[in-house]
């Protein structure tokens, strides 16, 4: 790529593959952020303020999105929702990105016992659907935000694991890591400062796709039941809120729902430019 | 003797077959012996495969023997736990063959020169940059170098980086793996000389490994000569290239281009490739190719024994018709 030569004319300026879905799926991204973070100053109600005079209220002027069985406004629920969600998604998919790949990395790099076992585990852990493993670990913990982060944590690691891992298992054989250990250098040393730094652009790109999973994880724990607890307000628990009503008040559901879509949309076109940008098969 | 290898054998358990995959034993290396002397060069060569890289993996503690001593500056370094053995690293280095693997590709050329010096606590504060300065002119790159990347360089270039990196060690031996083999035939001769320079002027011993004769011939006062795993022939360089003892010797010397129009003689063809090393050949190794094989060939391995002025394992070093091709 960089191996150019220093002669003839400058290389025209080649905007790398993905660049489209990069742009559109940020865009999206800040809007629905900027949206979360200033929420209290967007939403034209108190998202908890209940209201005996104001159920099941259509999209008017007052509640641009309607209103629930206890009167409160959808479109300040889904700010506040919003907050929430992704929240939840983005502190479980840091936690199984720091985590997994920590743990890969040891396993890759050390090889013998420690990657058997480690591996092992992750077999395990893998081999329960996403959602049932979610189910079940929510259901030990109890429900709660953090337990719920904990959770999809949990769900999330093995593909941290696996990618971090293979990573270092390919990098252990190259000469430049037998050249850290000809010149001395410490386990601990060549781990951090040259497997590392290698490994982080694939595991930000496999973040963002994996947030996308965990918005969805969250959405689909919290429609069963096993989300943060009510009052709260997150997207899934919004949908379910609505599903009570759907027959009659269809809207209940239906603008919670096109706001998880937004979001992963969003989350999905980010992550696949970003993979297609640093993927050098297709960056020609 | 700066570094003794004894009996060096490297094992590599390897698994095969189906549908039950047994476990097979691989001697890469098998018995190889060989001494270097302060400032001196040994060459060792050998065809693909033979092991030669191996040796030198395993002196490095990059693969671990399996059996046999490598004293260096009178440690036995084969058996030392690895975290003792890191303090002996300065003093052992190695260069590898392909110079853009073996430069880390997000660390500039200063960190990476530092980092080293940093790690075995060479220099402090300033110094460092020194070091890294000097040796950087030492291999002839610009000080501006330091800020740059590995892949803003040449091959030649990072070639030089390489051993800048070995240099600020202030290493006594250092083990050039194919050192020049990646390079166009213009660099190596800049590199090559670059090497001699080391060697006469800071007295750094090499253990040169090629399968390049005219290289090693150029660099190298003392050579061994490895197949499938032994040293078969061993001894001054001019003594084994201009007069090879070992049949094996002479088929690789008669395949190599000499630059000399005047010269005219047939390659010698042998038979046959070299045996795999998983099942290697009762006797001596070299028997199903060699075109002297005897009865005893087949039967008994032969030793390293002094025959004019060198080591041979061959049972006939003495009988072979003389070379044809002898200057």
């Amino acid at each position: 790529m960089n191996d150019a030569p220093e002669t003839g004319p400058p290389p025209r300026k080649v905007r790398s593959p993905g660049w489209h879905a990069i742009v559109i799926g940020a865009s999206i991204m800040v809007v629905v952020i900027l949206a979360a973070l200033f929420a209290p100053l967007i939403a034209p109600h108190d998202p908890y303020a209940q209201s005996m005079l104001a159920r099941f209220r259509p999209p008017s002027a007052e509640y641009w999105l309607g209103s629930d069985r206890f009167g409160r406004d959808t479109f300040s629920r889904i700010l506040y929702g919003l907050r929430i969600t992704l929240w939840t998604a983005l502190a479980s998919t840091v936690m199984a990105m720091v985590t997994g790949t920590a743990a890969g990395i040891l396993s890759g790099y050390h090889g013998g016992r420690v990657d058997r076992w480690i591996s092992a585990a992750n077999d395990v852990l893998m081999s329960f659907p996403q959602m049932v493993a979610g189910i079940i670990i929510v259901a030990l913990l109890g429900p709660g935000v953090t337990n719920l982060i904990i959770a999809i944590a949990i769900t999330t690691f093995p593909a941290f694991y696996r990618m971090a891992r293979s990573a270092a298992l390919a990098l252990r054989e190259r000469d430049y890591i037998d050249a850290c250990r000809v010149l001395g250098y410490s386990d601990l040393r060549i781990v951090s400062r040259h497997i590392l730094p290698e490994t982080m652009d694939d595991m930000i790109v496999i973040a963002t796709l994996w947030l996308a999973t965990a918005v969805r994880t969250e959405s689909s724990l919290a429609f069963i039941g096993l989300g943060a607890p009510p009052p709260a307000a997150t997207l899934g628990g919004l949908v379910r809120e609505g599903f009570d009503n759907l027959l009659d008040f269809p809207g209940l559901a239906i603008w919670p729902s096109l706001a998880i879509l937004v979001v992963m949309i969003g989350l999905n076109l980010m992550g696949d430019g970003l993979r297609d940008a640093n993927d050098p098969r297709t960056s020609a | 003797m700066l570094l003794t290898v004894d009996a060096l054998r490297v094992i590599y358990p390897i698994k095969r077959g189906w549908p039950v995959p047994g476990t097979h034993r691989l001697t890469a290396v098998d018995g190889v012996g060989f001494s270097v002397d302060t400032g001196e060069a040994l060459g060792i060569v050998g065809e693909s495969g033979c092991g030669k890289s191996t040796v030198a993996r395993a002196i490095l503690r990059l693969v671990e023997p399996s059996a046999g001593k490598v004293v260096f500056a009178g440690v036995d370094i084969a058996r030392l736990p690895l975290r003792r053995m890191r303090h002996l690293r300065p003093k052992l280095q190695m260069i590898f063959q392909d110079p853009a693997a073996s430069l880390s590709p997000r660390m500039r050329i200063g960190a990476a020169l530092a980092e080293a010096i940093r790690v075995h606590d060479i220099a402090k504060g300033n110094a460092i940059n020194d070091l890294v300065r000097n040796a950087l002119d030492e291999v002839g790159l610009p000080p501006n170098s330091v800020d740059r990347y590995p892949h803003e360089f040449s091959g030649g270039q990072k070639q030089r980086i390489g051993i800048a990196r070995a240099l600020v060690l202030s290493p006594d031996l250092i083990i050039a793996d194919e050192p020049v083999s990646a390079l166009d035939v213009s660099v190596q001769a800049q590199i090559l000389n670059l090497m001699a320079r080391l060697k006469a002027e800071r007295g750094i011993a090499f253990v040169f490994i090629s399968h390049d004769l005219g290289v090693v011939r150029h660099f190298c006062e003392r050579t061994s000569v490895m197949y499938l795993g032994q040293v078969i022939e061993s001894g001054a360089t001019r003594a084994i290239f201009d007069a090879p003892a070992h049949p094996y010797t002479r088929l690789l010397r008669s395949v190599s281009p000499v630059p000399d129009p005047e010269r005219t003689a047939a390659p010698l063809v042998f038979e046959g490739e070299p045996p795999s090393p998983l099942d290697p050949p009762g006797g001596c190794r070299f028997h199903p190719r060699c075109p002297f094989v005897t009865g005893v060939c087949r039967t008994t391995m032969p030793d390293l024994r002094p025959v004019a002025a060198r080591q041979v394992a061959c049972h006939h070093a003495e009988s072979l018709p003389a070379n044809e091709d002898a200057p």
